[in-house]
């Protein structure tokens, strides 16, 4: 017990004497930690708001205003026999104007009571990497080619997100690399670093770690103040990160939401924890792991 | 334990060398053995009998520094250490002193041969029980080695600090220890308010605050003029006196022959002379 204060008061001492090192350090791991944190934190939003567009991901089938309900029984049966299809509805003409009034009222006051929109099949997916597949079997159904809003080209008629949905795979695919790659070189930016820091802190007390060697004292003894201030180092970088990640959350996250509202960008706190978590665990591995390989090169013992 | 006899006939009534050189250097020996018997002989009262097992034992040590692959720092030397002895280790610049004195607290290792402290096999030792090895001997260098940021009493204070001694320990063994070499009215000066002969009295009270049974010097006076050196010399032989067994290198030569005490003498890395109540014995 008495020891770990000693590591303390020495780590301290070495921290006020090295101040500009230490602090450069600490701004490495804060901004590290800080970028981490970003992409972690926006890694979750994109896959929330992935999730959200997927559980929005239906196809719309026009039908024309003359098919017969028997038709259109008999593609909703097949449609729910397919692969991947969790619900199949039907709006009628009515339904779907009375949908397009709730946004937009003033068009269809203007109507005058004609009723211009087809009624249509809605199809839900579970699972949304199917939904290609399911749209084009459906243009091809001999029935839905019957019953299809414009005659000769069901194509026309399936509506669905199409390559949009596709596009936001891939793209937060190339995010995740990126990520991934930015961060490894972050925390190897951040580990050259305190590797650093503690190599000056222990060229500094050489003639110390001479005499203790000399006296007896155990090789913990004499690493323990430099494992400390490694330490140190990146817990209060981790801190600082976790800090402004907190401020972020709170103001300028508002704004953003407030700016693009269609899209849920609110996080539950828990997932705010849990990366602000990883970030000193995170700090706290890349402090002691630098500073160790710093003793390894330079402080034999 | 070589020639005994013919050293033994040459001088019936000197002091008798009893572990003497080994071959080529027997004429040598033989020589300090008569310049040490022209010399007045000192009553060194209580000379410790070398009688039990040994503390250090060199068995057959050789040491080869990668360097100088042809010319081995020591060759192929063996002698023991008794509890209790006041020891010189004497011998040129680049004879061997500091290597031997460097396996000693075992910074570094033999190349052949064991060097056993307290019989336990340094070259067979594991790397974390070195600093418990050095708990048991305290060292003394030429030059002091005292951290200049610490006063006097924290400089001898970190010595017991750094194994993890209570607070309690270092209030009582510190001020005692300086007064045991004569500082005890310097405790809040900074070692570069104090003179040569001062700061290695703090370096000599650094290495016994432990209590360690063995006290090893590399050239204790050799930045201290002749009456400096006296008191330290005087200082190390009241430490033996109270049963630590020292073991001091220099090429003080007016040390040597007025103390009087067990000789090891190395030339070149050999052992050319070990003797009791020996002199320094070298042609300056």
């Amino acid at each position: 017990m008495s020891s770990l204060f000693y590591f303390l008061r020495e780590s301290l001492t070495g921290f006020a004497r090295h101040l500009s090192t230490a602090l450069g350090s600490i701004i490495t791991i804060f901004l590290s930690l800080l970028i981490i944190g970003i992409f972690l934190v926006g890694g979750r939003m994109v896959e929330n708001i992935i999730s959200s567009v997927e559980s929005e991901v239906s196809i719309t089938a026009y039908v024309a205003d003359e098919a017969s309900q028997e038709d259109i029984d008999s593609v909703m049966n097949w449609l729910s026999s397919q692969e991947g299809v969790a619900t199949v509805g039907f709006t009628t003409k009515e339904q779907a104007l009375e949908n397009f009034q709730s946004t937009s009222s003033d068009i269809v006051d203007a109507l005058d009571g004609s009723n211009p929109l087809p009624a249509s099949i809605d199809v839900e997916l579970s699972d949304p990497q199917l939904v290609e597949q399911v749209a084009n079997e459906l243009v091809a159904n001999s029935d839905y080619q019957k019953i299809c809003d414009t005659e000769g080209n069901p194509s026309e008629d399936v509506r669905y997100g199409e390559k949009s949905v596709e596009r936001l795979f891939s793209l937060t695919n190339y995010v995740r690399y990126i990520g991934v790659a930015l961060i490894v070189l972050l925390i190897f930016i951040a580990m050259v670093f305190i590797n650093n820091t503690i190599r000056l802190a222990i060229l500094a007390r050489r003639k110390e770690i001479a005499i203790m060697r000399l006296v007896g004292a155990s090789n913990g003894f004499i690493r323990g103040p430099f494992l400390m201030e490694g330490a140190l180092h990146a817990i209060i970088g981790s801190l600082l990160a976790v800090g402004s990640l907190e401020l972020l959350r709170n103001f300028a996250l508002p704004q953003v939401q407030g700016a693009l509202a269609f899209l849920p960008f609110d996080l539950s706190l828990g997932a705010f924890l849990y990366v602000y978590i990883i970030l000193i665990v995170a700090g706290l591995l890349i402090g002691l792991i630098g500073s160790a390989l710093a003793m390894r090169r330079y402080l034999k013992v | 334990m070589t020639n005994e006899t013919d050293q033994a006939t040459a001088a019936p009534q000197a002091p008798r060398p009893r572990r003497a050189a080994h071959g080529a250097h027997s004429r040598q020996a033989q020589m300090s053995a008569q310049l040490s018997q022209s010399l007045p002989v000192l009553e060194v009262d209580n000379i410790p009998q070398q009688t039990g097992t040994p503390v250090i034992t060199f068995d057959h040590v050789t040491k080869v520094y990668p360097a100088q692959p042809n010319r081995p720092a020591l060759a192929d030397i063996s002698l023991q250490i008794y509890a209790g002895e006041f020891i010189f280790l004497v011998g040129h610049s680049g004879s061997g002193k500091s290597t031997f004195i460097r396996m000693l607290i075992r910074e570094i290792k033999p190349t052949q041969g064991h060097i056993y402290v307290a019989g336990e096999d340094l070259s067979a030792m594991r790397n974390w029980r070195v600093p418990y090895l050095r708990r048991n001997i305290g060292c003394v260098f030429q030059d002091f080695k005292l951290l200049p940021n610490k006063t006097v009493f924290e400089n001898v204070a970190f010595a017991l600090e750094v194994i993890g001694k209570s607070r309690h320990v270092i209030k009582t063994q510190v001020p005692e220890v300086l007064r045991l070499v004569g500082l005890q009215d310097k405790l809040n000066k900074m070692p570069d308010q104090l003179s040569g002969g001062e700061q290695q009295r703090v370096s000599i009270a650094r290495a016994i605050v432990n209590r360690p049974p063995l006290l090893v010097c590399d050239e204790p006076t050799g930045n201290l003029d002749p009456q400096t050196s006296r008191g330290i010399m005087d200082l190390l032989e009241r430490i033996n006196r109270t049963g630590t067994t020292v073991l001091v290198a220099t090429h003080d030569r007016e040390m040597v022959d007025n103390m009087r005490r067990r000789v090891i003498a190395l030339d070149r890395g050999q052992l050319t002379r070990d003797q009791d109540r020996g002199v320094y014995g070298f042609d300056v």
